[in-house]
């Protein structure tokens, strides 16, 4: 048993250093007579454990005796316990490659490839009232009921939609919503953006974005990379947005006067209604195909939950 | 009493720490460290005269012919032959063992006699020569506590044995055997004798003349001098009668298509290019030895193995292998403890102490599969070792007792 937890601990370890390079090549041999039902008479075994216990002695007699006496139990542990932690590893990193977390689809915890937690990181709502952790759950999130036919949408005639709930001014959206626009372009999936006024003061942004579809489809989605792109304290100025809107063709005075009138207050006032009946919680939440990603994921992540690999 | 402050001076290795401890080298039996003379000395001849002995005539060959012959003339001394031809120069013992057992023109049904505790190079040599030709191998029991039994060995004596191969001081556990009444009585009965040195030089005066013996051979790495060197001692008139085991250069007077002619003793027995910076290293061994003085050895020896013995026979169930008296085991104490394995003792001293002992059943196997004892560990002690060493030792190994 110990062989074998050496064999691989020392096999991970030569990677880095030719000393353990050694150990691995005298372990596997050991492991090669075990398997082939020989006796292994290396004196590998009995090195390597009488090394651990010399530096147990350094410190606790009593540890030392217990390993000693105990050592072929403690190797049966420790080969347990090295079976379940590479399982746990492996699928961590499976989670990870899948999910953008080592702990499943929008689980939180900490995980070694993204030790900050980025890929699950959202803009919290600050005006739905909801704090309980139940509350917060991706479970609670679903598109069944929700009325979308009034937000932006592009490619509506593909079998693939995704669905961004985000706003302008919060980092993560800013991050997740390039990856989505590509990940539409290249797959041309049906994008339905809609825009949730996570910080309050962007709310004007949401009858901007009314407005701008409804005047002009096409042109609202390179007005809307480039509010995503332009940098954030500028989306309150309302010189910049008018600027904007004359850019990409669009008359700034009509779609100002759009954005005040009553008919559009109401409107955007439905949409808010709408979102809310998604159970979100936090900006951004995506769902591609039913599937919710909460937070900005890889784009790897995004592209296997459109293209439906293995657990999607 | 030896100034062992200046001497350990002389071994650099004593001067070096190892993970910021002392090394206690207890593994002398094995292997001796070596005086810096005899480095020097082998330095020398690779810097200053890296030449060929004998054959070649320019002055870097005829300093080396000198060096060498100059070595020949201290281990002649060393053992007290009168002649420097008596002395061959080999690889160690081993190779002086087989050079008999391969030149002495025995037959089948001539017998053998050794120990019960024969090291394989004193052992192995007879067995393949029992299957060969089919001489006869006996092993002579040793009494309850190891030594060597002379009655029995006088009981077992006759016309038939042809030779008495044995080693002189025992690797296992350290003892002597009473040498010069051993050769007295196989000569009485027409036996020869050769005995097996490799423990006895390091530590104890030798004289060939005096003993009488026949052939006896030893080691240099064992006696400070360098690895790969030995001596095979043999007297003039059964060494110019032996056929030399190895042949080829160096041994031969003239050689024609047909025939060749044998040069004379020892150059006949040394075949091809000599371990000549061994062989200088190996003389200037022997001038340190004689330095220190044997019974200084001796004494300083059984000093060290008399606080041991003590001390470590308070620990429960460990036996000493061979007779309690130290001053009748050398510079050996070689121990077990019953399900115990020696092996572990020995990696946890060298891992918590840097204490180097021997384990295992130190190349003979035979005594151990005999007494169905499985192996000892061995602490061999030598000149340079202190009684500091012997403590740290004592202290290291009842903390490793402790835990297993």
């Amino acid at each position: 048993m110990f062989c074998i937890i050496a064999l691989i601990v020392f096999s991970i370890l030569g990677i880095f250093s030719a000393t353990h390079r050694a150990l691995a090549l005298e372990a596997l041999d050991c492991v090669f007579r075990r398997v082939t039902l020989r006796p292994c008479n290396t004196g590998f075994k009995e090195r390597a454990k009488n090394k651990i216990l010399a530096k147990l002695l350094e410190r606790s007699e009593m540890a030392a005796r217990l390993f000693n006496k105990h050592f072929e139990l403690l190797s049966w542990i420790f080969f347990i316990l090295m079976i379940t932690s590479t399982f746990w590893v492996v699928k961590g990193g499976y989670n990870f490659y899948l999910y953008g977390s080592c702990n499943g689809l929008n689980q939180s915890g900490f995980c070694a490839f993204d030790p900050n937690g980025e890929n699950n990181k959202v803009t919290q709502l600050n005006n739905l009232g909801i704090c309980s952790p139940e509350q917060q759950s991706e479970k609670n999130l679903t598109l069944n009921g929700v009325d979308l036919s009034t937000f932006p949408k592009i490619n509506t005639d593909s079998k693939n939609t995704i669905v961004f709930i985000g706003c302008y001014e919060c980092d993560y959206s800013r991050k997740a919503y390039p990856e989505i626009r590509e990940l539409a372009k290249k797959e041309k999936a049906n994008l339905i953006f809609a825009h949730y006024p996570a910080i309050t003061n962007t709310s004007y942004l949401s009858t901007l974005n009314y407005c701008a579809y409804n005047k002009n489809p096409e042109q609202f989605w390179t007005l809307n990379d480039y509010l995503f792109a332009a940098d954030k304290e500028k989306l309150f100025d309302q010189i910049f947005i008018d600027q904007a809107l004359a850019q990409f063709d669009f008359n700034a005075a009509e779609i100002n006067q759009c954005v005040n009138s009553a008919e559009t207050k109401a409107a955007t006032g439905a949409q808010f209604q709408e979102l809310k009946k998604t159970g979100l919680y936090g900006t951004p939440t995506i769902f591609i195909n039913g599937q919710v990603f909460v937070g900005p994921k890889p784009y790897r992540v995004y592209r296997s939950a459109l293209k439906k690999f293995i657990f999607f | 009493m030896i100034n062992l402050e200046k001497i350990r001076q002389d071994f650099p290795l004593l001067q070096k720490p190892i993970n910021g401890r002392k090394t206690v080298y207890f593994d002398n039996a094995c292997m001796s460290l070596k005086p810096l003379s005899v480095i020097k000395a082998i330095n020398e001849y690779y810097s200053d005269y890296p030449a060929c002995a004998g054959r070649s005539s320019h002055r870097l060959g005829a300093i080396v012919t000198q060096k060498v012959a100059e070595a020949r003339k201290k281990l002649a001394e060393f053992i007290g032959a009168k002649k420097t031809e008596e002395i061959i120069f080999t690889r160690n013992t081993t190779e002086g063992i087989n050079l008999v057992a391969h030149s002495l023109k025995l037959k089948s049904g001539d017998i053998i006699l050794g120990t019960d505790k024969e090291h394989n190079s004193n052992l192995i040599p007879w067995q393949i020569l029992t299957k060969k030709i089919g001489v006869i191998y006996k092993a002579l029991p040793s009494k309850s506590d190891n030594t060597f039994d002379l009655e029995k060995f006088e009981s077992m004596m006759s016309g038939k044995i042809k030779l008495v191969a044995m080693g002189q001081t025992s690797n296992l556990d350290g003892t002597s055997l009473p040498a010069k009444e051993i050769i007295k009585i196989a000569h009485q009965h027409g036996a020869l004798v050769l005995l097996d040195a490799a423990q006895t030089a390091p530590h104890k005066k030798i004289n060939v003349v005096d003993l009488a013996v026949d052939f006896l051979a030893f080691s240099g790495h064992k006696m400070l001098g360098p690895t790969g060197t030995g001596v095979l001692y043999g007297k003039k008139s059964l060494l110019e009668n032996l056929e030399p085991f190895l042949t080829g250069g160096e041994t031969v007077e003239y050689s024609t298509y047909d025939d060749h002619k044998l040069l004379p003793i020892p150059e006949k027995f040394e075949a091809g290019l000599q371990d000549y910076a061994g062989i200088i290293g190996l003389g200037v061994a022997t001038d340190y030895l004689r330095s220190i003085g044997y019974e200084k050895i001796a004494e300083h020896e059984y000093k060290l193995n008399k606080y041991i013995t003590e001390e470590i026979l308070k620990i429960p169930k460990l036996k000493i292998i061979g007779p309690a008296d130290p001053r009748l085991r050398s510079g050996i104490v070689s121990f077990y403890i019953e399900g115990i394995d020696s092996h572990q003792i020995a990696i946890l001293l060298d891992e918590t102490a840097n204490i180097m002992i021997r384990s295992g059943q130190h190349c003979v196997h035979s005594w151990f599969n005999a007494k169905g004892i499985k192996t000892s560990a061995r602490a061999s002690l030598y000149f340079y070792n202190t009684l500091e060493e012997a403590e740290i030792f004592v202290k290291s190994l009842n903390k490793v007792m402790k835990i297993l």
